[in-house]
């Protein structure tokens, strides 16, 4: 029977020259869950990704991805590298081939059943088909980052690791890899993705785990669509309990979860004498939590 | 998955005219100078030059053009012994820390292939082209030798030996330098002048030889075939135990 667990780390810890790269990350990502790992430069989340897509093995605790055992001295081997896709931070492809012929011979090297097919497929999925047999040096960036989740995809894999994946993108093309990636979840992969970007973790995880050089916090991601009013000065919204699930007062700013339409609780609000300054979506529990947790980090002498 | 990095490694070099061409600058150069030399020097040059390589030498007897054209060819032969060594070095420097430069190096030990595989893949991938360039050179070479002498003059039993046997492991030990270098150094270019130092005892030889300090013999030819070949096992074993995946992929020096 497939465990409903698709990584589960303990305490992996690697270290480069003497200089912790990361330190004590323990978590799990379940099958078919969209996991974030989120940090600044440097922390660590790179170092992870590629411990777990058995690129090195860690100086310290284990890990299993996909059913096979990662640790000290055992990075998972072959077997685990058929069954985990992997977007490098570059496309890194080869300029002089063409981007059919690049996926091809990767998709070779992954094993991929009939490898040519499953190329075609993929030009046709991220809208390459077009531009296949030119070389991958004339691609657009935006062209080469899909080219590139494409291979990660060739061989079917289990768990797909995708290491900053909208870098150096103009916003539209930002906004189709988005688009890929929120595809891929919605098709029930596994994914950990790795990014700096708060939205992108926000709008394609379930969860994510905060990491600067170690584990700082795991955190689950609200899906409440709440709505932040700012209102000239405090005020007691108790009696328009019928408007909202639940409201949560901050000062002269209410943070409501709606139940009516928000003209009605904005006419609402006025009628009951309420000066309103502002109405907004908010969804800043995540950027709430991550300059919380990075105070503490720097508190800890963990970043600069 | 060996010959699919092979077929890869091919399929770029062929699209790679500017390294390709100067694969074959110095082949060209390598027939065209001592075949262009001879026949001026055999059919153009005063008589006093002539006889000064007749002198210089020690060549003796009637048949003076033979004697002198098997001379020079003789002592040009460790020049073919130098271009197979030299040729895959332009390719197998580029493998490992080629492949880091481009960004593909990641991407590559992402998948299940094997380090065997990738190193044997890029070997067979520089020899190819390094032995198919020096076995036209040495044929065309020895055709220029034959025509100007006007008889069948090369290749001699030292000629066959060297290209076809002592070349490929010549090749192989080139390339073995390149690959191991290639994977410690990861500058691209570092590597390529660190490994070319490895033709530098032929290019002495080489140097001695047309000085007319020594004549090297089949016996010499044949304890550097063994040689070379002891040391190809040792390369290539080498190179295997020494791919480390994580250092190529964090270190930059």
């Amino acid at each position: 029977m497939r465990s409903l667990i698709a990584i589960e780390t303990r305490g992996l810890s690697k270290s480069f020259g003497g200089r912790a790269a990361c330190t004590d990350i323990s978590f799990e990502v379940a099958r078919g869950e969209v996991f974030g790992l989120l940090g600044p430069n440097g922390a660590g989340k790179t170092t992870t990704l590629r411990m777990l897509a058995g690129l090195y093995a860690p100086d310290a605790g284990t890990a299993r991805v996909a059913g096979f055992e990662i640790a000290p001295g055992k990075p998972g081997g072959p077997g685990l590298r058929a069954k985990v896709g992997l977007l490098t931070e570059q496309p890194g492809f080869y300029d002089r081939l063409t981007a059919r012929e690049n996926l091809i011979y990767f998709g070779k090297l992954q094993g991929a059943v009939d490898a040519p097919a499953r190329a075609s497929k993929l030009l046709d999925r991220f809208a390459l088909r077009s531009h296949a047999d030119r070389h991958f040096a004339e691609l657009s960036r935006g062209m080469k980052q899909k080219l590139a989740i494409a291979r990660a995809l060739l061989h079917e894999p289990e768990v797909i690791f995708l290491d900053e994946p909208t870098v150096g993108l103009d916003p539209e093309a930002t906004r189709e890899m988005r688009n890929v990636i929120a595809e891929l979840a919605a098709e029930h992969a596994t994914i950990v993705l790795c990014t700096h970007h708060l939205d992108e973790v926000e709008r394609l995880c379930s969860r994510a785990a905060f990491i600067a050089g170690r584990l700082l916090a795991v955190h689950e991601m609200s899906r409440k669509e709440l709505l932040r009013i700012e209102l000239a000065q405090p005020f007691d919204a108790a009696p328009l309990a019928n408007l909202y699930k639940s409201i949560e007062t901050r000062g002269p700013v209410l943070l409501i979860e709606p139940l009516a339409e928000v003209p009605d609780i904005v006419a609402a609000l006025a009628a009951a004498g309420a000066r309103i300054v502002s109405v907004s979506p908010h969804r800043d529990a995540l950027e709430e939590a991550w300059l919380q947790l990075s105070k503490e980090a720097r508190e800890r002498g963990l970043t600069s | 998955m060996t010959w699919l990095i092979v077929r890869k490694e091919l399929l770029e070099l062929r699209r790679s005219p500017v390294l390709l061409l100067s694969m074959i600058s110095l082949p060209a150069t390598v027939v065209l100078v001592p075949v262009v030399l001879l026949a001026w020097l055999l059919k153009r040059a005063p008589d006093q030059a002539l006889a000064f390589v007749q002198e210089f030498y020690g060549v003796k007897g009637s048949a003076t053009v033979a004697g002198v054209a098997s001379v020079l060819a003789q002592n040009w032969l460790p020049m073919f012994l130098v271009l197979p060594v030299f040729l895959p070095i332009l390719i197998a420097a580029q493998s490992i820390g080629g492949e880091r430069e481009r960004r593909t190096l990641e991407p590559l030990l992402a998948t299940p292939v094997s380090t065997t595989s990738i190193i044997l893949g890029k070997s067979i991938a520089a020899l190819i082209p390094a032995l198919i360039i020096t076995w036209t050179a040495a044929a065309l070479f020895c055709l220029g030798i034959d025509v100007i002498v006007g008889s069948a003059l090369l290749p001699d039993s030292s000629w066959l030996f060297g290209t076809l046997l002592l070349a490929p492991l010549l090749a192989l030990f080139g390339n073995g330098a390149a690959v191991v270098v290639s994977a410690r150094v990861l500058d691209p270019r570092a590597a390529q002048n660190l490994a070319a130092t490895t033709v530098l005892p032929l290019l002495g030889l080489l140097v001695t030889q047309l000085a007319g300090k020594i004549s090297l013999g089949p016996r010499f030819y044949f304890g550097l075939a063994l040689g070379v070949a002891t040391l190809d096992v040792a390369l290539i074993a080498f190179a295997v135990r020494t791919f480390d995946r994580e250092r190529l992929l964090t270190h930059w020096r």
